[in-house]
């Protein structure tokens, strides 16, 4: 069976990627289905769903549409849950090569930074960092990811440490290659799989993470996030409460999919080192 | 048992009815109060310093103006708007330079200690003139207060100051605190701005953060047979959705201050058991205003002014983020102020045509992608309905071409960067009018303030005739004179537009029909409640 069937046959893999097709479709079409300021008002205040169908899920306390609003959510949750994902592997597999590979003093000293990064819960770390630096995008992907990387560092130094006294890397070391390039070229690409499975609740926790920042009031207000809807739509929560309702269930899919999406590929190359 | 107190309920609303046709200016039951009882309400902020003499501010005064009194309240039928608390009379000199205090006798400090002239002239002195938020600018040339006896208090003034402008200071500006407590040491550290010790019908009880703030009956008090309740305890519920649950579920008996959010009172006032109340706020009006960067060069232009003041739909801000709890505005005295209010001023009907040929005409041509400049928007986070504006002004001036990008900030950054760095283009901001411009609405425009003053021209706005009008304004002493100049200071401040006043709102309270004599005063939430009281 070729790896995309294998991963096909499981039902949370199919599952997850209709979800996650859906909402990258949403991401991407977001802007010519719905063009100009998703923020715009475009009709009365707080109209139910499924009243008129030019406002399909209706409008919020300013008049706003709800669809557009989520469809240019979506690309804010993908776009940050991505973006944070992936600088905190690039960090942590660097930071866990560097001290699995380095050993000793080094080894020590990136293994106790990361120690007192683990210690501080990672949403109070992002939430510390976006008050004191002040919201936007890129903020906030930063402060996701400061919380992250400690898992990834630790998971690439324990690969790294196994992978280090393997053959290929003593002859590597015996032909006299930079120590460096060893680490890099030779450790790094064989401790990266096991890295890049946790990738899919990385993305997860990170857009949690981000709605969560943006219902306190922490994340960029110049664009649409669900965690912003959720917020909004919680003043009026008894009078209207599919304003909180339909980015939550938005918001959930979402998770879940890259979840289940990512089990999938866990188990899809599960299977194919079990049969190697 | 609940027929009865159903049919005793119906029998309220028919009086109550009755007493709503006789046009009374209160809202009051047509029932002799009822003594005891606790009266549990919804806090949604903690103020740590409770000393209202220092921080003149409605969250202070929520609590302690039960505790520390002062010497009028405001009222809807007394002489020039005061009833008298402290003081019994009060009288101006004709030449402005001293007003004179007749003060109440038999009062006595929680502790026991006798209420006299000296703990006036104390608090007046060392407290209201130099510590005050408020008294700085209004007491700014009391020399000395001269105490002939225990019961007078003559406060003289350097230069002739408007006893119509000290009248109307009373009410928020002249909490008095006992002297005996606060002569020693540092006036800020002492332990009674925390726990404030005062003459009011209720004593500080305790204060459990993040829990509730329990005051308890004066039995000492000077008001005949009050305070009728025995305890208030103020719930905290820094959740604005959680009132509305609490006051279902009879946890609290009330919620001041528009606990309940706006968009909630159309479903709750249908609950039975429960008044939805607009009034007894009249003399806390709080203004929606656009403040305005000068130093910024578009900004500095009028015509930029006008066209932002005309991209504005306030019937749309009125009806939608206030849902109609608020009334459009005209320029800085708002419309329910019954000395001041002028409607004679320029005003700003939407037209985005015309805002458009403004900024055209002043050189701001749309770019390529339809914008003419952006700038920095900062709303501020204290009310729901000021972030609210700051959405709806963004789409406002995105539609005359003007990008407008929102800085969200906490309520100590968001002074910060208005008042102290001045680093913001527009600022929303919800400045209170206390019943006369020269206690904290002229400041907003006035030139001259030092950087870091809250709530003040930070914008860096220079207008040498406005100065000179409130300068001359200031030491008026004819009331009618200085009424008149006021009137003129709208219409030069709606004419220049130094900033936008859009709307105007006050606060709304819910409670239960057990709750007797509410809103019976024009600032009836930060009044001492002496008169309140509960039915069983």
């Amino acid at each position: 069976m070729s790896p995309v069937r294998r991963f096909l046959s499981t039902p949370e893999a199919v599952a997850g990627t209709i979800l996650l097709t859906a909402l990258i479709a949403m991401a991407l079409s977001a802007s010519l289905l719905f063009p100009g300021d998703p923020q715009a008002i475009a009709g009365p205040a707080l109209l139910p769903p499924f009243q008129d169908w030019s406002l399909p899920l209706g409008t919020d306390r300013l008049g706003r549409d709800v669809l557009a609003e989520l469809f240019h959510g979506a690309r804010t949750s993908l776009a940050v849950g991505l973006a944070a994902a992936a600088a905190a592997l690039a960090v942590g597999s660097v930071v866990g090569t560097l001290a699995g590979f380095a050993g000793g003093l080094v080894d020590e000293v990136l293994m106790r930074i990361t120690d007192a990064f683990q210690t501080v819960p990672s949403f109070l770390l992002a939430l510390a960092f976006v008050s004191v630096v002040g919201p936007s995008l890129g903020i906030v992907v930063i402060a996701i990811a400061l919380g992250t990387w400690t898992g990834p560092a630790r998971v690439a130094r324990a690969e790294v440490l196994s992978i280090r006294e393997r053959d290929y890397v003593a002859s590597a070391r015996a032909i006299g290659m930079h120590p460096l390039a060893i680490a890099f070229r030779e450790v790094l690409p064989n401790a990266l799989p096991p890295v890049l499975a946790m990738s899919s609740v990385i993305v997860a926790a990170a857009i949690l993470t981000e709605a969560a920042l943006s219902f306190l009031g922490l994340g960029d207000p110049n664009r649409v996030t669900w965690g912003g809807m959720i917020a909004e739509g919680r003043a009026v929560l008894r009078t209207a409460p599919f304003l909180s309702i339909v980015p939550g269930i938005a918001l959930v899919l979402t998770v879940l999919g890259v979840y289940l999406a990512g089990e999938g590929i866990v188990e899809t190359t599960a299977v194919r080192r079990g049969l190697s | 048992m609940s027929g009865f107190t159903i049919s005793r309920r119906t029998m309220l609303a028919g009086s109550a009815m009755l007493l709503a046709s006789t046009a009374m200016p209160t809202l009051g039951w047509a029932q002799t109060p009822k003594k005891g009882g606790r009266l549990v309400l919804a806090a949604d902020s903690e103020p740590r310093n409770l000393n209202p003499a220092i921080v003149a501010s409605n969250g202070v005064f929520f609590i302690s103006s039960k505790i520390v009194e002062t010497l009028a309240e405001a009222s809807f039928d007394g002489k020039d708007g005061l009833a008298p608390r402290l003081a019994v009379s009060w009288e101006g000199a004709a030449d402005g330079l001293s007003v004179t205090f007749k003060l109440r006798d038999g009062v006595k400090w929680h502790d026991g200690k006798p209420f006299t002239s000296a703990d006036v002239a104390f608090s007046a002195l060392q407290i209201w003139k130099p510590l005050q938020n408020l008294g700085r600018t209004v007491f700014k040339d009391l020399a000395a207060v001269d105490t002939p006896d225990d019961l007078t208090a003559v406060f003289k003034f350097a230069k002739p100051t408007p006893f119509q402008l000290i009248r109307n200071a009373l009410p928020a500006l002249s909490s008095v605190v006992p002297k005996h407590i606060y002569e020693v040491g540092k006036i800020e550290d002492n332990p009674a701005n925390n726990a404030p010790i005062g003459t009011g019908p209720f004593k500080f009880g305790e204060y459990k953060a993040g829990q509730y703030y329990r005051l308890t009956k004066n039995t000492d008090y000077w008001g005949k047979d009050e305070p009728y309740l025995d305890e208030i305890i103020y719930q905290v519920l820094p959740d604005r959705t959680s009132a509305a649950s609490a006051l279902e579920a009879e946890e609290i008996q009330l919620a001041a201050f528009s606990a309940v959010p706006l968009a909630d009172l159309d479903r709750i006032s249908k609950v039975p058991g429960l008044k939805v109340i607009s009034k007894g706020y009249e003399g806390l009006t709080y203004q929606l205003v656009v403040e305005i960067n000068h130093r910024r060069k578009e900004l500095a232009d009028l015509k930029v002014r006008q066209a932002i003041a005309h991209a504005i739909d306030k019937d749309f801000v009125v009806k939608t983020v206030f849902l109609g709890y608020a009334a459009t505005a005209t320029g800085p005295v708002p419309k329910n102020d019954p000395q001041f209010y002028t409607a004679d001023v320029p005003t700003y009907a939407l037209d985005v045509a015309k805002a458009n040929a403004l900024l055209d005409e002043a050189g701001y041509k749309k770019g390529a992608d339809g914008n003419r400049f952006s700038l920095k928007l900062l709303p501020a986070p204290y009310f729901n309905e000021t972030k609210q504006f700051g959405d709806y002004l963004r789409q406002a001036l995105a539609a005359i071409g003007i990008d407008a990008q929102l800085v969200n900030n906490d309520s100590a950054a968001h002074i910060k960067a208005v008042y102290t760095d001045h680093a913001f283009d527009l600022a929303v901001g919800p400045p209170v009018f206390r019943g006369d411009p020269a206690i904290s609405t002229t400041i907003l425009v006035q030139s001259g303030i030092p950087g870091g003053v809250p709530f003040s021209n930070q914008g860096g706005y220079k207008n040498d005739a406005l100065d000179a009008l409130i300068a001359k304004a200031s030491e008026t002493l004819d009331t009618a004179a200085r009424t008149d100049l006021y009137k003129e200071f709208q219409k030069q401040v709606a004419a220049d537009l130094p900033l936008i006043n859009v709307a105007e709102w006050s606060f709304i309270s819910v409670a239960r029909d057990t709750v007797g004599n509410i809103a019976n005063n024009p600032r009836w939430a930060v009044s001492n409640w002496a008169d309140t009281y509960l039915e069983s």
